[in-house]
C-alpha cells in the first residue's frame, strides 16, 4: 500500500508497535506483581509508552502545531508527580505494615 | 529503497527498550529492575531524538532517570524490597494472556495489515451490523503531514504554553498540581515525633476501648469493670 | 595567523578529505569516521587534562598550604601523575565478596562515560563544535543528573554499609544542588534567547550586531551561585564531605581499588574541568578574545576558572552536611528565585533590541545600559540576602549569649549559696 507516512525510513505504525508492546509490558507489570514498588515501575512504563505515542503522532501528522508537545509535557510533570506521591505513600506504609505486598492493604485503616 | 541509518538504530533501540521493559517486569531483584528501568527510559530518550525532539529527550533523561529512578532506587533500598520474592502473584498467567491479546488488538488498529472482514454471508452478524461493503481493521487512514519541524519548536511551544488562547490554563493548573504534590509528599513522609505517635497510640486505643465498651452494653452483658472502660473514654 | 586560528577546522577538513580520497568511501561515511576520530581526540585530551590536572592540583594546593608538593618523580614532579597511573594500573582489583558483580563493575564505567559526554557540546572554536544541540546547556544539566545513578550503583553493588550511607548522601547533596545550578542558567538563556551554547558565545562577542560584554557582567549573582554549585556538584572541596577519609572512610568509592579507582577519580576531575569549560563558556565569554586563537582563549579562561576551583579546595575547610543543606535550600534556592523573577522583568521592562520591544513592549536601552541593570539588580539581590542572613545570624548569636550569660549567673548564685 502507499506509505505517505515515513521519515527517513521509519513509517509511523513502527514507533506506535512498539508503544504498544511497551504498554502491554508495563500492564503485566502492574497486574501481575506483588511489590507496589515494582507495580509503580510498570506504570511509569505506561506512562513513557504513551508518550511516545503522543509525539510519534505529533511527529507525523502536525508538526508545527504545539498541542502534541504540551499535551506530553503535562503527561512529564503529571508521571513525575504521582510516582514521587506514590512512593511516599509506599514508604509511608512501610513504616507501620513492614510489608508492601498490596495483597496485605486491604482494610481502610492501618 | 536502502536500509537507512535511521531504521537500524531504530531496530536497536526497540530491542533495548522492550528487552529492559521485559527484565523490569519479570526479575526478582528490584534494584536490577530499577536500574534496567533506567536504561529503558534512556531507549524512549533515543527515540525522541529520532523523532527530531531534542528538548524532550533531554527532559526525559532529566526528569526520568535523573528524578524518578532515584526515587524508585531509594524507595527500594528504604523498604527492603531488596529480599528476593516471588516475582508474580496468583493472577500473572491470566495477566499474561490478556496482555498479550491487548498488544494484538493494538497491533491491529495501528499496524499496516488490513483485515477485512466480510460479514456479507454470514446470517445473523450481517444484518446486527447491517453492512455491505466489507470492513476493515488496520492501516487507518490518518491525515499525514511530514513537513519538518519547525527550526523555533521550542519557543513556539513555549510561547504557546503562556499564551492564554492556547495552553495557560492547563500550565498553571499542571503548576498548581506540582505545589501540591510537593507538600502532600513531604506530610506523608515525614518522620513523626514519638510524642505524636504516642498520642496517635492512645486516641486509637481510646476509640477501640470505647467501641468495645458500647458493644458490650448494647448485648445487655454484665457491667465490665466500667472504672477502666469510664477512665479510658474520658481521654 | 589565519592558519592557527583555524587550525582545529583545517585538520578536521584535511582528515575528512585524506579518508575519502584514501578509501573512496562516501562523503556521508567519511563524515561519521572523521566524527569517530574526534570523539576519540576529545576524549583523550579530557583524559590527558585529567592527567596533567591531578599534578598541577597538588602542586598548587600545596603552595596554599606553603609546602612544595611532588618534586621527586622526575624534574620538579612532572613525571609525578605518570608514577600515580602505574601505581593505579598494578594494584590489586578486588571485589567484594557478596557484591553484585554487574552492577559493582559498571559504576565507574558510567561515571566516566558521562562525566565525559559533557564535553561533546562544548564549543573550541567557531565551527569546532562536537555537536551543535539546540537545547546544549539542558543537555549538560541532563547529563549531570544522570549520572547519579552510577553513584547509587556503586554505593549499592559494594554491599558496604558505609558505602550505601556515603552513596545516599551523595545523591541527597548533588540532587540538591541541581535546582541552584539550573535557577542560574535560566537568566543566561532568557539573556541571550537559546539554550545552544554557540550562541551563547555568539551574543558574548560582538559578531551579529551582538554587544561584546561578557554574561558575568551581566549577571554576576548567577555566575557566583553557578560556580558554587558547580562546585558542589563535583564533590570537591569544600562540599567534599562524601569522600572525607576522617569522616566515611571514602563514602561511595570505599570498596573500589586500581583501575576501578582510577576510572572515579578520572570522573571526578573531568566533571570539574567539564564544570571550569561550562563557566568559562556560559559566563566568561567562551572563545571569544581579541589576539590569541579561539582554543587558546577558551583554554585559559577554564584554567583561570580551575585554578580558582583549587584555591577554594586549598583555603575553606569541609562544611558538615547539614550546613551545606541549608546553605542550598535556605539561602541559594531562594535568592536564586528572586533573581531570576527580577531578571525576568528587567528582561521584559528593558529590552535591548528593537525585535525584542516591538514583541513585548518597554523601554529600549542599550546593551550596555542593560547589563548595568541586570548587573545592579543582581548585587542588590546578593546585598539583600547576605544582609537578612547577617541579622538572622546576629539574632541568634545574641540569644545564644543571653542564654549563656543566664546560665552563668544561675551558676554563680548557686555557687555563693
Amino acid at each position: 500500500m502507499p506509505t505517505p507516512n515515513v521519515i527517513n525510513g521509519i513509517p509511523l505504525w513502527w514507533y506506535l508497535l512498539v508503544a504498544s508492546g511497551l504498554f502491554a509490558i508495563g500492564l503485566y507489570g502492574v497486574l501481575a506483581r506483588k511489590n507496589a514498588i515494582a507495580m509503580l515501575m510498570g506504570v511509569e512504563l505506561m506512562l513513557n509508552s504513551v508518550n511516545l505515542n503522543l509525539l510519534a503522532f505529533w511527529r507525523y501528522l502536525n508538526p508545527t502545531s504545539a498541542a502534541g508537545m504540551a499535551f506530553a509535557a503535562f503527561v512529564f510533570v503529571v508521571a513525575a508527580a504521582e510516582a514521587a506521591v506514590g512512593l511516599a505513600l509506599i514508604i509511608s506504609v512501610y513504616r507501620t505494615l513492614h510489608s508492601i505486598d498490596p495483597e496485605k492493604l486491604d482494610q481502610l485503616k492501618l | 529503497m536502502g536500509i537507512t541509518v535511521q531504521q537500524v538504530i531504530f531496530v536497536c533501540l526497540a530491542a533495548i527498550v522492550l528487552g529492559a521493559a521485559l527484565f523490569v517486569v519479570t526479575t526478582r531483584n528490584l534494584f536490577r529492575g530499577a536500574l534496567m528501568l533506567a536504561l529503558a527510559f534512556l531507549g524512549v530518550a533515543g527515540f525522541y531524538v529520532l523523532l527530531d525532539l531534542g528538548l524532550f529527550a533531554v527532559a526525559q533523561v532529566m526528569i526520568y532517570i535523573g528524578a524518578i529512578s532515584i526515587l524508585i532506587i531509594f524507595s527500594v533500598m528504604l523498604t527492603c524490597g531488596m529480599q528476593a520474592m516471588i516475582p508474580r502473584n496468583a493472577q500473572a498467567g491470566g495477566v499474561a494472556i490478556l496482555a498479550a491479546l491487548l498488544f494484538v488488538l493494538l497491533a491491529l488498529v495501528f499496524g499496516p495489515v488490513r483485515l477485512t472482514l466480510d460479514l456479507t454471508g454470514v446470517p445473523l452478524l450481517s444484518t446486527l451490523f447491517r453492512t455491505e461493503t466489507p470492513r476493515v481493521v488496520g492501516d487507518v487512514p490518518w491525515r499525514y503531514n511530514t513537513q519538518a519541524v519547525a527550526e523555533t519548536y521550542i519557543s513556539d511551544f513555549g510561547r504557546a504554553l503562556v499564551d492564554i488562547n492556547q495552553f495557560l490554563l492547563p500550565f498553571l493548573l499542571i503548576a498548581f498540581l506540582v505545589d501540591v504534590v510537593l507538600a502532600g509528599a513531604i506530610l506523608i513522609a515525614r518522620q513523626r515525633k514519638p510524642a505524636e505517635v504516642l498520642a496517635e497510640q492512645q486516641e486509637i486505643a481510646a476509640e477501640e476501648a470505647a467501641e468495645a465498651a458500647a458493644l458490650r452494653t448494647a448485648e445487655g452483658a454484665p457491667a465490665m469493670p466500667s472504672t477502666a472502660a469510664a477512665t479510658v473514654a474520658d481521654h | 595567523m589565519d592558519v592557527i586560528s583555524n587550525l582545529l577546522k583545517i585538520i578536521s577538513d584535511f582528515v575528512a578529505e585524506l579518508i575519502r580520497s584514501i578509501f573512496g568511501f562516501s562523503p556521508f561515511l567519511a563524515e561519521l569516521i572523521t566524527m569517530g576520530l574526534a570523539a576519540v581526540v576529545l576524549a583523550t585530551f579530557a583524559a590527558l587534562s585529567f592527567m596533567g590536572l591531578t599534578y598541577v592540583e597538588r602542586k598548587v594546593v600545596a603552595r596554599i598550604q606553603d609546602r612544595i608538593g611532588p618534586n621527586q618523580a622526575g624534574p620538579f614532579g612532572l613525571l609525578q601523575p605518570i608514577a600515580d597511573g602505574i601505581k593505579m594500573f598494578t594494584k590489586e582489583d578486588t571485589t567484594p565478596a557478596a557484591a553484585d558483580r554487574w552492577v559493582y563493575n559498571l559504576a565507574p564505567l558510567v561515571i566516566a562515560v558521562f562525566a565525559l559526554t559533557t564535553y561533546a557540546v562544548l564549543p573550541f572554536a567557531p565551527g569546532v563544535v562536537g555537536t551543535n544541540l539546540n537545547v546544549g546547556v539542558f543537555f549538560i544539566l541532563a547529563i549531570g543528573s544522570g549520572s547519579i545513578i552510577a553513584i547509587l550503583m556503586a554505593g549499592w553493588g559494594s554491599n558496604n554499609k558505609y558505602a550505601l550511607l556515603g552513596a545516599f548522601r551523595t545523591v541527597a547533596q548533588l540532587v540538591g544542588y541541581e535546582v541552584p545550578m539550573l535557577l542560574n542558567l535560566l537568566p543566561v538563556v532568557m539573556l541571550t534567547g537559546s539554550m545552544s551554547l554557540i550562541d551563547i558565545v555568539n551574543h558574548q562577542t560582538t559578531l551579529d550586531g551582538n554587544p561584546g560584554i561578557p554574561h558575568i557582567i551581566y549577571l554576576p549573582l548567577s555566575a557566583l551561585v553557578f560556580l558554587i554549585s558547580g562546585v558542589a556538584e563535583t564533590g570537591r572541596s569544600p562540599f567534599d564531605l562524601l569522600e572525607a577519609e576522617s569522616e566515611i572512610v571514602a563514602g561511595f568509592h570505599t570498596e573500589y581499588s586500581g583501575m576501578k579507582f582510577a576510572l572515579f577519580f578520572l570522573g571526578e576531575y573531568v566533571n570539574a574541568l567539564a564544570v571550569s569549560f561550562v563557566f568559562a563558556t556560559l559566563f566568561l565569554g567562551g572563545y571569544a578574545g581579541p589576539i590569541l586563537p579561539p582554543y587558546i582563549w577558551l583554554l585559559l579562561k577554564a584554567a583561570l576558572v580551575f585554578f580558582v576551583l583549587m584555591w577554594l579546595r586549598g583555603t575553606l575547610p569541609r562544611v558538615r552536611i547539614d550546613q551545606m543543606h541549608n546553605l542550598n535550600w535556605k539561602f541559594l534556592v531562594p535568592m536564586s528565585i528572586v533573581n531570576l523573577v527580577l531578571v525576568m522583568l528587567a528582561l521584559k521592562l528593558f529590552p535591548a533590541s528593537a525585535a525584542a520591544q516591538a514583541a513585548s513592549g518597554g523601554v529600549l536601552v542599550s546593551p550596555g545600559a542593560q547589563a548595568v541593570i541586570l548587573m545592579l539588580i543582581n548585587l542588590a539581590v546578593l546585598l539583600v540576602s547576605l544582609s537578612l542572613v547577617g541579622r538572622a545570624a546576629r539574632r541568634l548569636r545574641m540569644q545564644e549569649e543571653a542564654l549563656l550569660a543566664q546560665r552563668r549567673a544561675a551558676n554563680m548564685a548557686m555557687a555563693r549559696a
